[in-house]
């Protein structure tokens, strides 16, 4: 259990850090809370590591033009406590979900997307919410969505010389109502089915969508807009929670589970079981963000 | 929390060195990139309070506070922690003075093996320092980064309560952080050296001479001794072997003088067993004042196991109405696995160990040769390494002579 021998290095600027990626075998250190195991098992070895911690720029939390931008060593614990990130609620709300506080004070939101497991929180919000990613190589710069970013499992579209420096939330507007919940054998485990989810309340018009992760290979988003009209439909335009959540629960939240859910299973749940998981969390999930979103459009909170 | 100073790029074969506060003591450590945390904290520095259980991030055994953060030491490699605090368990309470937790969980039996505990205490205290509200209900989440397989969580729940209840408006911080001087370890096999300034230039084993002084550490003692023994030998007697710091080195048992260095410097070693312990000291003396009726000694010494101690040692002899009174005052800091064994049982064995080098004292002032070997080695032999017997270094020289004489079989 311990890891192979790496050169390291602790570059101290982006710049330089993009130099070192350069060299083959290079890997990007962060936090290490996914990374340190894979070499401590040696399922990874990589020949170098390039520890970001030495760069100041990296580690900058900050809020502009209605984005929450997380640089890639802003560490999980910051984001979940900053007064800054409560501008983006579904962060709050899938943060103490992620891993146990004692990760969290290690790992890095960007880490977690750049690791880009199946079952992990952080990739499905930044899918539910449409976030940017920022990667810099010495080629350049670019700007990848998150429906193009995930492509497989721990697959993204950051090239090996490539450093995912930043990723920037859209805040969420008064009309917007969120929802996350998960399902783990323990707390802090990997879970075996959760969802994030997102509603917005414009007048008479109902929208939202939703992600789903340890369910496929990645994040699986839908839009479920007209699966959650169709429950409006059953309970009249506005239902109390507990209403809301029965309607979906009694179909709707059925057919989005079984267009999502796409995995063959493992030792700890079938895909059936994932697809009754995701059933119940979305029709609770949707219920609450539904009802968020209809108080904070009419001022209500 | 600082953020660590760039480092060029360092091959798999090299060492990267790496400052950082353990305890409140500065360390600087060069070791491969690959050792994490724990294996620093264990394995370099011999502070073994911190466990390792899966090494990979699951069980929480290895959770230390890193910049006031729990954190799980094996997931973190010791080189990107410079410039980083980082406090142990070691550092959360004294034996003689416990953290509140510490003393939580005893109370509360909230312990069986104790492989859990320095993972829990540290976690424990992370999740209290930062959320001095939380809730009974919420415990067992909040908790769950540690693993325990003995107690079914229900009294660590209890004395965790139990703590955050009494101490919701600010849990008192670690109580075992100073100045206290770490020194590192080299075991066979290990892949580097750990080492503080003041102990680099004591080290026995490097180079020749000796320091300035040894600098012993700021705060409370592990270990103190105050002790009075009678003695029935008249004071010039005893004041005859309170001048000659080689007889009075025969006194002390379980110790063989390596190297005199004259100004009063003397190296040594000794062996300690105790029941199963077996102890390795190297050490180094320091004669500070002499004369017939007293001396003070300041000392330390290694563990090869992974520890360290440093001592000072003032003793005054005065006269008696059935001869001579002997006062003898130690405050002894161990650091280390030793530490561990010092303060479960060194306050009685050096006691004792004291009682028996007043007793040799009193012999050798009747004219008798005293028997060091006799006497049971203790956690403190590491002092009589420093000023340990001539009659063992001749044995030594001679030894070395044979060895010299008939080859290298036989070893010792």
């Amino acid at each position: 259990m311990k890891a192979a021998p790496f050169a390291y290095v602790r570059p101290g600027t982006v710049e330089d850090t993009v130099v070192e990626l350069e060299l083959e075998g290079a890997k990007v250190l962060a936090g290490g809370q996914s990374l340190v195991p894979v070499l401590a098992m040696r399922l990874g070895r990589p020949s170098s590591l390039v520890d970001l911690s030495a760069v100041p720029e990296l580690t900058k939390l900050s809020r502009d033009n209605g984005s929450l931008r997380v640089g890639a060593m802003v560490r999980q614990r910051q984001v979940q406590y900053d007064d800054l990130a409560r501008a983006v609620p579904l962060l709050g709300l899938a943060l103490p979900w992620v891993g146990h506080r004692e990760i969290r004070s290690r790992g890095t939101v960007c880490g977690s997307i750049a690791h880009a497991d199946p079952s992990a929180e952080l990739p499905a919000i930044a899918s539910c919410l449409g976030a940017t990613m920022t990667l810099r190589s010495t080629r350049g710069s670019r700007q990848v969505s998150a429906g193009d970013f995930f492509t497989g499992a721990m697959s993204t579209v950051i090239e090996p010389d490539e450093l995912l420096t930043e990723v920037s939330f859209p805040v969420a507007s008064p009309d917007e109502g969120f929802g996350f919940g998960e399902f783990a054998r323990r707390h802090g485990d990997f879970a075996l089915a959760g969802v994030a989810v997102r509603v917005r309340t414009t007048g008479e018009t109902v929208t939202a969508n939703i992600t789903c992760f340890g369910v496929a290979d990645r994040p699986a988003s839908a839009d479920v807009s007209t699966h959650l009209r169709a429950a409006l439909d059953v309970t009249g335009p506005e239902p109390d929670e507990a209403d809301l959540r029965r309607a979906l629960a009694a179909g709707p939240a059925e057919e989005i589970a079984a267009a999502v859910v796409d995995t063959v299973g493992d030792a700890h749940a079938s895909p059936g079981y994932r697809r009754q998981l995701v059933a119940g969390l979305l029709s609770r999930q949707l219920s609450r963000a539904f009802v968020k979103s209809r108080r904070r459009e009419s001022g209500v909170r | 929390m600082n953020l660590p100073t760039a480092q060029s790029r360092t091959a798999s074969s090299d060492t990267v060195e790496v400052n950082l506060s353990v305890n409140g003591s500065s360390v600087s450590m060069s070791l491969p990139a690959r050792v994490t945390l724990s294996d620093a904290l264990r394995d370099h520095l011999g502070l073994t309070g911190t466990h390792v259980g899966c090494e990979h991030g699951i069980c929480g055994m290895c959770t230390v506070l890193v910049d006031g953060e729990a954190a799980r030491a094996c997931l973190l490699f010791a080189v990107q922690l410079d410039g980083a605090e980082v406090t142990t368990v070691e550092g959360l309470g004294r034996q003689d003075d416990l953290h509140p937790l510490q003393e939580s969980f005893g109370r509360h039996h909230a312990l069986q093996c104790g492989f859990c505990t320095p993972g829990f205490l540290m976690s424990s205290y992370d999740l209290l320092s930062h959320e001095p509200e939380i809730t009974r209900e919420d415990l067992p989440s909040e908790l769950s980064g540690v693993l325990c397989r003995c107690t079914g969580y229900r009294n660590i729940i209890d004395a965790v309560d139990d703590v955050a209840e009494n101490f919701r408006g600010g849990l008192p911080a670690p109580g075992n952080c100073g100045s206290r001087t770490l020194v590192g370890r080299t075991p066979a096999g290990s892949t580097g050296t750990a080492s503080t300034d003041t102990t680099e230039d004591v080290d026995p084993t490097h180079g020749q001479g000796h320091p300035e002084r040894i600098n012993l550490p700021t705060g409370e003692p592990t270990i103190a001794i105050d002790l009075t023994s009678a003695l029935t030998s008249s004071p010039a007697d005893v004041a005859r072997v309170m001048g000659d710091v080689r007889l009075l080195a025969r006194c002390l048992p379980g110790a063989e003088l390596t190297d005199v260095l004259g100004d009063d410097w003397y190296l040594g070693r000794a062996q300690v067993a105790l029941g199963p312990v077996r102890l390795s000291f190297q050490g180094m003396a320091h004669v500070l004042e002499q004369s017939p009726e007293r001396i003070a000694i300041n000392a330390q010494g290694k563990d090869t196991g992974g520890g360290s101690a440093q001592a000072r040692i003032v003793m005054v002899a005065e006269p008696s109405a059935s001869g001579t009174s002997l006062h003898a005052e130690a405050s002894v800091y161990l650091t280390g696995r030793i530490a561990g064994f010092g303060r479960s049982l060194a306050g009685d064995v050096s006691r004792r160990m004291f009682e028996d080098f007043a007793r040799a004292i009193d012999q050798a002032a009747a004219g008798v040769e005293p028997d060091a070997a006799a006497a049971p080695p203790s956690g403190f032999t590491l002092l009589a390494a420093a000023v340990g017997g001539r009659i063992r270094a001749r044995y030594q020289r001679v030894r070395v002579a044979a060895r010299r004489r008939f080859g290298r079989s036989g070893g010792d």
